[in-house]
């Protein structure tokens, strides 16, 4: 419980501030929609379809991507270069285990993250005398919390290869990049979902371009399998943590 | 558990790339002692101390740790229930305060002693609500004792534990580690300062360039070990002739050859005085010297 306690301590302030800044972009987007509206051009959609565009589509989702990124930084290597690795690792605790309670703790955040949008959308829609549907929302944060396990993985991963307070998440930032560029493949595409369209459902069967909303259930062996390829990539971050030396 | 010796390594190797960071190290500490791991700074103390402790992979070798396999991840595990661990630079998680880090440190051993805990508090004058990261050097090395001497682990094991600290800190730190000694725990630390080593130390293990070049009790250094000098009155016998068997570091030096007698210094002398010197001194030999003596020769 206490590893639980201390993976916490050290990624409070990035979820605090990643949380508030989500909030914050989810506020204004609602609040102030009249001049986001016109800041992107886009008058003529419904209300629903203005919040999947800001939100679920475009910029909030990029912000989303780059705080898990973040969210995925620390570990073993980063407590190297603050000479408090040679505490932990004298706790009485495996490597296996350090490794996964970060994980699970990064997951857990990621979790809350993905919630905020909806809460925050939908509670505050009623003052501006619109509505969005909270299961709307929720899905899209079922969709947010399983990918968004992906990219904080490629940002967990890179943190147990790279040293330094900056190189894991610019590394991760820039395997992101690369993944983005892959996928988008004409070869590539057909096999490889983008993880970036699974998030929003653009072009998705599960998503219906005419309302923006998600329809029928949601492509849960797709997400199943982004579930697995995120375990086997905190697998693989185990396997490297267990090897090095400190 | 019983076990000869509290740690043990055979041919323990750790090579960085082509550097030897320790080389073939056999070591052996006794328990119930306080045991010094001296060697200069770079000669392999910190990395042997880190492969006993499973933070780093040795390269060859094995080793055992209160009868448990170092490069076994689950005993490893086990051991470090028994051990507790000063690091160097005694750094603990800055942004946790004092009674958070004893909170945290206390959940993972079931031997912990809320009396000694809050003894130590007291006598080192920490308090609960400082921040770690706002503690000085002498003060967190403090925190770090604490949690290490608040459980009652069987093997205390300490990497360079007064570097950095006032004389006053050392004083203190040194009556911590007898007293914890004359409490059952066993006690291995390293160190390149010799008088702190000669304070308190029962046993010295000696390294160099990642090699073991000196394993014995400090009484028995303080008893046999002499250094002799032979003055001449024309040129000296070639060292050959002085050499045998307790005989180290044989030197020349215009009329004089100097040697150091690891035992039986006084038969020593009567063998040499078959090569007519005009005179013989016969010293005693501190640790200092016995010290610098191995640092030269292996160089």
């Amino acid at each position: 419980m206490m590893l639980c306690y201390k993976a916490w301590r050290e990624s409070r302030t990035r979820f605090l501030v990643s949380a508030l800044t989500l909030a914050g972009f989810c506020c204004a987007f609602v609040l102030y929609h009249h001049d986001a509206r016109t800041g992107i051009g886009d008058q003529s959609a419904s209300y629903a379809g203005y919040i999947w565009h800001i939100t679920y589509k475009s910029y909030l989702r990029d912000l989303f991507v780059l705080l898990a990124l973040l969210l995925g930084a620390g570990g073993l290597l980063r407590e190297r270069s603050y000479r408090t690795s040679a505490f932990t690792l004298a706790l009485p605790q495996t490597r296996w285990r350090l490794v996964s309670v970060r994980a699970a703790v990064g997951m857990a955040e990621l979790g809350m993250l993905s919630l905020l949008p909806a809460l925050v959308i939908v509670s505050l829609s009623p003052l501006i005398h619109e509505s969005y549907p909270l299961m709307q929302a929720l899905k899209f944060s079922v969709l947010w919390t399983i990918c968004g396990t992906f990219i904080f993985m490629i940002g967990f991963l890179s943190s147990v290869i790279f040293d330094g307070e900056y190189t894991a998440s610019l590394v991760g930032f820039f395997a992101l990049l690369l993944y983005s560029a892959v996928v988008d493949l004409p070869a590539v595409e057909r096999y490889v979902g983008d993880i970036h369209d699974i998030m929003s459902g653009a072009g998705m069967p599960y998503f219906r371009q005419d309302a923006f909303v998600l329809a029928g259930p949601l492509p849960w062996s797709t997400l199943a399998n982004i579930l697995l390829v995120s375990l086997v990539m905190a697998a693989f971050a185990g396997v490297i943590t267990r090897r090095q030396d400190f | 558990m019983s076990y000869p010796f509290v740690i043990e390594t055979q041919q323990l190797t750790k090579a960085y790339g082509k550097v030897q960071a320790v080389n073939a190290l056999n070591l052996r500490v006794a328990a119930n002692q306080i045991t010094c791991f001296l060697g200069r700074n770079g000669a392999g103390k910190s990395t042997t101390i880190k492969m006993l402790l499973g933070m780093t992979h040795p390269t060859s070798g094995t080793g055992t740790v209160l009868g448990r396999t170092i490069q076994d991840a689950q005993q490893s595990r086990d051991l470090r229930r028994h051990v507790a661990y000063v690091a160097e630079d005694k750094q603990l998680y800055a942004y946790m305060t004092v009674e958070e880090m004893v909170r945290f440190t206390r959940s993972f051993y079931a031997d912990w002693r809320p009396e000694v805990e809050q003894r130590l508090l007291k006598q080192y004058e920490l308090s609960p609500r400082r921040r770690v990261k706002a503690l000085s050097k002498g003060m967190r090395t403090k925190l770090a004792l604490l949690l290490a001497l608040s459980r009652r682990p069987e093997l205390l094991i300490l990497d360079e534990p007064s570097e950095g600290l006032d004389p006053v800190a050392i004083e203190e730190l040194l009556q911590t580690l007898v007293a914890a000694a004359a409490e059952g725990t066993t006690i291995f630390f390293s160190s390149h300062q010799i008088a702190e080593v000669e304070r308190i130390a029962d046993h010295v293990c000696m390294i160099n360039h990642g090699r073991l070049v000196m394993d014995l009790p400090l009484d028995r250094l303080r008893q046999d070990y002499r250094r002799i000098t032979l003055s001449f009155a024309a040129e000296p016998p070639p060292t050959a002739e002085v050499q045998a068997e307790g005989i180290e570091q044989v030197r020349t030096n215009g009329r004089q050859i100097t040697m150091m007698a690891s035992r039986d210094a006084d038969a020593v002398v009567e063998r040499l005085q078959r090569l007519r010197p005009i005179s013989v001194e016969v010293e005693p030999v501190g640790l200092r010297e016995a010290f610098l003596e191995k640092v030269k020769e292996e160089a």
